[in-house]
């Protein structure tokens, strides 16, 4: 059952954005010190768990929004035998934006 | 005597190229229904329009219309209870028009129809040529028996957001009876309604609006039907369905006694 797994995948997703975007926004504006200074982005930026974190941000909102497209773009009544095409399509801009973005946040560690 | 103004949708494919409204004046009645208004049009002003009816007491689910922009069976709606004396009455939306107020129901039914609307059992031949009546406890009943009165008249799908938007989405009717057999004992056939229910155009474009247990004149709650369609469809997914024995045939009675003395008579020619 593909669409439900997806579904799944979506509920997964969402659940995950609620906790990793809960400690970017903890550490960007509620932590003490100043989270948004030059020494405390590069402090981040530098450890590995913040790496890992924004990593999973990545993957998860990255899923969580190109499925929720997905579900936008299928309202618009494509036939059943241009799904596939759009799920390729979404996938590749997935992986490519993943690629981009994943470079940056590996390139500043 | 009181007068009612209805403003009925007029559409002959064949001469117009949209719908429009025509106005109609006519006497009200005490306890008069939105169809027995559109049936005095037809039998006194004008014999030309057309509108589908049957029972007149909302159980075959004909009527179905746009009542003041809300789907509702016209014999089911008395015109007190508008409290209006401007009735606005238009075909039902999200299908396409035959003739002034007559609905097409075709993709109702054909979506209807892939879901499996019948009992699949595990022995094909005593569904189709029983031989004794199945088991079947008071629980196992109320598990489907809400969703086994509807009628197919059409107005969830009318009342649907989704189905508005997106043509090819099931819609609540089909999902609802697709989770109306899964919940039956007698039924081992809820794999084969999944596949269907799991397509693009399926379960999950369903958002949960609501509408179509508002407007369901039955009380069938397709919304809560899906609901429990998708818990199901999550659990079977992740392995985690229990799996329902399926129900077996109840042993007929040993010997059947009348509750009361019936006196035997014999024809004497």
């Amino acid at each position: 059952m593909k669409e439900t797994r997806l579904k799944i995948l979506q509920y997964i997703t969402g659940i995950g954005l609620f906790f990793f975007i809960g400690a970017h926004l903890f550490a960007s504006y509620l932590s003490s010190g100043e989270p948004t200074s030059w020494e405390s982005v590069s402090e981040r930026a530098a450890s590995s768990g913040w790496l890992t974190l924004y990593l999973f941000l990545l993957i998860f909102g990255l899923y969580h929004g190109l499925h929720g497209l997905r579900t936008i773009i299928l309202e618009l009544s494509i036939p059943n035998s241009a799904v596939k095409v759009l799920d390729w399509a979404l996938l590749a801009i997935g992986v490519a934006i993943f690629g981009y973005a994943a470079y940056i946040v590996i390139n500043a560690f | 005597m009181q007068e009612l103004t209805f403003r009925v949708q007029r559409y002959n494919p064949g001469e117009n190229k949209e719908p429009y409204l025509q106005e109609f004046t006519i006497p009200s009645s005490q306890g008069m229904t939105v169809l027995d208004g559109l049936i005095y049009i037809k039998e006194n002003v004008d014999n030309t329009l057309s509108f589908r009816s049957s029972c007149r007491m909302g159980i075959c689910g004909s009527c179905g219309m746009l009542i003041n922009n809300f789907p509702m069976l016209a014999c089911h709606s008395p015109v007190e209870e508008l409290k209006t004396d401007r009735i606005e009455v238009r075909s039902l939306p999200n299908f396409p028009v035959i003739r002034d107020l007559v609905p097409s129901l075709d993709p109702l039914f054909a979506k209807h129809k892939s879901i499996k609307p019948y009992i699949i059992g595990p022995d094909m031949k005593e569904v189709e040529a029983p031989t004794s009546e199945y088991s079947q406890s008071r629980e196992e009943l109320e598990a489907y028996v809400q969703f086994a009165y509807c009628v197919k008249c059409g107005l969830c799908m009318a009342a649907c957001p989704s189905v508005a938007t997106d043509s090819l989405f099931l819609g609540p009717q089909p999902l609802g009876q697709a989770y109306r057999y899964c919940a039956d004992r007698r039924d081992i056939g809820a794999k084969e309604r999944f596949h269907v229910a799991d397509s693009p155009h399926g379960i999950w474009l369903c958002h949960l609006a609501g509408a179509c247990s508002e407007a369901c004149p039955k009380g069938v709650d397709p919304a809560l039907a899906i609901q429990l369609l998708k818990r199901a469809m999550v659990s079977d997914s992740l392995r985690l369905r229990k799996k329902k024995k399926p129900a077996s045939l109840a042993q007929p009675p040993a010997t059947s006694k009348p509750k009361i003395d019936v006196p035997e008579f014999t024809v004497t020619q």
